[in-house]
């Protein structure tokens, strides 16, 4: 009796062990590197989350036999360190499926041979086809789409209400400023104006009338390009520097240093430096970006009432022209997820962006982050003052242009900016300075003209 | 085996054997020379000929995957800009400055923290040891924060004069705060050699009559030769390839490469830029032009340290 009962318990293991189990998953795990750096932006890494549970439910109605797992990081230290740790993983081959980068990213990337272009793939995925169209070239390189994507944005010329008040402007003459600026009546030599002002009469401190970021980047660019500056040339293909262009920006900082409007060591290297005087409000006119609002009201003002303070004391325009009736300018350095050519699972992984790409997470990241949605559809969804405010901002904006060697024209204009702003080089010098360099280094691929 | 062999051979000699055979005669120095040198070669000579032979291509994020042999031209790049002699200058600030600090302050703790009894030295010399222990990020943390505008900076507040000191006096801080981590290195060394004198020299002196500086002048100071030689040697050698400090403190700046020293240069082309496309081939350049420079450096320091006098044995064997 004990001994068939003891076979029938062998038989039940031995069953139990040959059958497959009815609910067995392969379950793909998709690796997902993602940057803010600024801490709002993490909807980069959660939304591929989320998109990941979505997915999965599709995937077990359609009865695939898989499962997605999202594996990854969102990394808040700085660009320099993620683009490194992208660059070295994908050199030994041990690249993410899933890289977010700037968009402009395409031209280094692709020619690096780290990430697949797309433009196969897209059409299977309707939810791409509400992205907003120029959204795709700023992730087109050599006429291939490289990248989905992800957020956009713009970099406001912000000012202070409180301060200008407090320099005599009356209400409707704050109203009216981006209005003035849009038409090209307010140049950056009124920006200059009235910040010596506040300087002169105290209402700001000296080296507080205008802020620029402390550390190179892509505004550069936009600055340059706001004193008629081009970079690229669409015919040839290369990169262009404008020496005229270039004196006329490193002149406009060299005055505000000698003015006492900007400071000497503006180029700190510290962020803090950059968003404690102004969430203080102590500085009156500043160039940032619109995602900076979502970390002031968050992380900065908000024990002064968050979004509530920063509506009642700063105020935003695109970045003036350099001559009156001059087209005012804003730079997008949108943001895009990239599919690595080292992905084993580059259908799966795409098809957990397309999930990525619906209105409402886009919604949730642009709100959440001060960032503009890529889809048409969500703008007419988010209904958040700030974003409603700045998005005609869009009207100016120029994209930086898609060439692998940009980064060596950018370190030259920025290294020209420090020289100039230090007092280390005059601006003529500092022009002659960064031509020489990208000559040096670009050699074939720029034009100095 | 090989060991017993060459060992057996010398004994060999009383049993009337003829000279040893080359092998057996350097079986024994090979063995025990073996260890360090396959060390040597696999962690500085191999380092140096794959550097030597990546700074001669144009390899960078663009070309990582089919690299170009350039020769000479990455050289020919950087003679030809012309920021480099302000990055050199730099590099020989940053190194000469740093070492006066880091071996006269070393030797002064050494000196002070000896001359008091034991268990307060102690106590100094532990409080000493603490910038060391920190990591790099957390100590700068410090520094910014001390550094700070009023209301925010301990110095500003205290000196009443509001600004921040590291873009006010860049060099000054780098020095500083590297200097205070690399103090304690030579403390140690220096505390060590000094309890290592015989107490029988400072009897000897006393009974000449010395003074306590005369003691450390001609008695104290004679002796600790080779550790100086010592922590001058290491501490050059690390301070023209460290640049962590100025990374985090300065990242180079302010302004024009006001701070970039030759290391954090070659660590930007080759290994960090905004951007994402680094050169590595450049990058390379700088970094052998970097060896060249520690080889010499460390050459010139054997002269003047006279460095056979230091290893012959000793005149007198004290006991």
């Amino acid at each position: 009796m004990k001994s068939r009962w003891l076979i029938a318990a062998w038989l039940v293991v031995l069953v139990a062990y040959a059958l497959p189990p009815a609910a067995a998953q392969q379950v793909v795990v998709i690796k997902a590197w993602t940057i803010g750096p600024d801490n709002p932006s993490v909807t980069r890494f959660n939304n591929l989350q989320t998109a990941a549970e979505r997915l999965n439910a599709d995937l077990r109605r359609e009865g695939a036999g898989v499962q997605v797992k999202v594996e990854g990081f969102f990394d808040t230290t700085n660009w320099d360190s993620y683009l490194r740790r992208v660059l070295l993983a994908s050199q030994t081959g041990d690249a993410p499926d899933i890289m977010q980068g700037n968009a402009s990213l395409a031209a280094t990337w692709s020619t690096a041979g780290f990430v697949i272009s797309l433009d196969e793939r897209i059409p299977g995925f309707p939810q791409f086809k509400d992205v907003v169209p120029a959204l795709w070239d700023a992730a087109r390189y050599k006429g291939k789409i490289w990248g989905i994507p992800q957020d956009t944005e713009a970099r406001p010329l912000y000012f202070n209400k409180t301060l200008l008040r407090k320099l005599g402007w009356t209400d409707p003459q704050i109203a009216e400023l981006p209005g003035r600026i849009s038409s090209g009546e307010f140049t950056w030599d009124d920006v200059l104006a009235t910040a010596r002002e506040a300087v002169q009469k105290r209402v700001v401190d000296a080296g507080k009338g205008y802020y620029h970021r402390p550390l190179n980047g892509p505004d550069f660019v936009q600055w340059y390009r706001s004193f008629g500056g081009r970079d690229y040339d669409a015919a040839s293909g290369k990169l262009v520097f404008n020496k005229a262009a270039a004196l006329r920006y490193f002149q406009f900082l060299r005055t505000g240093v000698e003015q006492g409007v900007i400071e000497r060591d503006r180029l700190n290297n510290d962020w803090n430096r950059f968003h404690q005087p102004i969430s203080d409000g102590k500085v009156l006119f500043w160039s940032g970006g619109t995602w900076n609002w979502a970390e002031w009201a968050q992380q900065w003002v908000n024990d002064r009432g968050g979004e509530d303070y920063l509506f009642a004391n700063f105020g935003y325009a695109p970045h003036p022209a350099y001559r009156k009736g001059g087209k005012p300018i804003t730079l997008s350095n949108p943001q895009a997820y990239f599919v690595s050519a080292a992905s084993k699972n580059k259908d799966l992984a795409l098809r957990l962006l397309a999930y990525t790409t619906v209105p409402d997470l886009d919604a949730k990241h642009a709100v959440g982050s001060a960032h503009l949605p890529v889809l048409r559809a969500t703008a007419r969804l988010v209904n958040n003052r700030f974003l409603k405010e700045v998005s005609y901002l869009l009207n100016y904006t120029t994209f930086a242009p898609a060439h692998p060697d940009l980064s060596k024209w950018q370190d030259a204009v920025f290294r020209g900016v420090s020289a100039v702003e230090s007092g280390q080089a005059t601006p003529e010098q500092a022009v002659d300075l960064v031509a020489g360099e990208m000559q040096r280094t670009i050699r074939d691929q720029i034009i100095v003209e | 085996m090989i060991g017993r062999g060459s060992i057996g051979g010398g004994g060999g000699f009383g049993r009337g054997r003829d000279s040893p055979s080359p092998s057996e005669r350097y079986a024994a120095p090979v063995v025990f020379l073996l260890p360090a040198t396959i060390l040597i070669v696999l962690f500085f000579m191999l380092p140096v000929v794959t550097t030597i032979g990546l700074s001669m291509t144009d390899i960078s994020t663009l070309t990582f995957r089919q690299p170009k042999w350039v020769g000479l031209e990455n050289y020919r790049d950087l003679l030809g800009d012309p920021s480099v002699g302000r990055i050199m200058v730099n590099t020989a600030r940053y190194v000469v400055f740093t070492l006066l600090f880091n071996v006269g302050m070393g030797l002064m703790l050494a000196l002070l923290s000896t001359s008091i009894p034991a268990r307060y030295g102690n106590q100094f010399r532990a409080v000493w040891l603490l910038p060391r222990i920190l990591p790099a990020v957390v100590y700068v943390l410090i520094w910014q924060g001390l550094t700070r505008e009023a209301p925010f900076g301990l110095v500003s507040d205290v000196t009443g004069i509001s600004r921040n000191w590291i873009t006010a006096a860049p060099w000054s801080t780098i020095i500083l705060a590297n200097g205070l981590v690399g103090a304690s290195f030579g403390m140690l060394i220096f505390t060590s050699a000094i309890r290592a004198i015989p107490q029988e020299l400072f009897y000897a002196s006393a009974v000449d009559g010395a003074t306590t500086l005369q003691t450390m002048r001609r008695v104290v100071l004679p002796l600790l030769r080779w550790p100086i030689l010592f922590v001058t040697a290491y501490q050059t050698l690390s301070l023209l390839t460290s640049f962590e400090y100025i990374l985090l403190l300065t990242g180079g700046g302010p302004g024009f490469y006001t701070t970039t020293v030759w290391a954090l240069h070659a660590y930007n082309l080759a290994l960090s830029n905004y951007f994402g496309n680094v050169q590595f081939g450049l990058g390379a350049a700088m970094a052998a032009v970097l060896v060249v420079i520690g080889i010499v450096v460390s050459l010139l320091y054997l002269r003047v340290f006279n460095f056979r006098a230091l290893v012959s044995e000793p005149k007198v064997e004290v006991n």
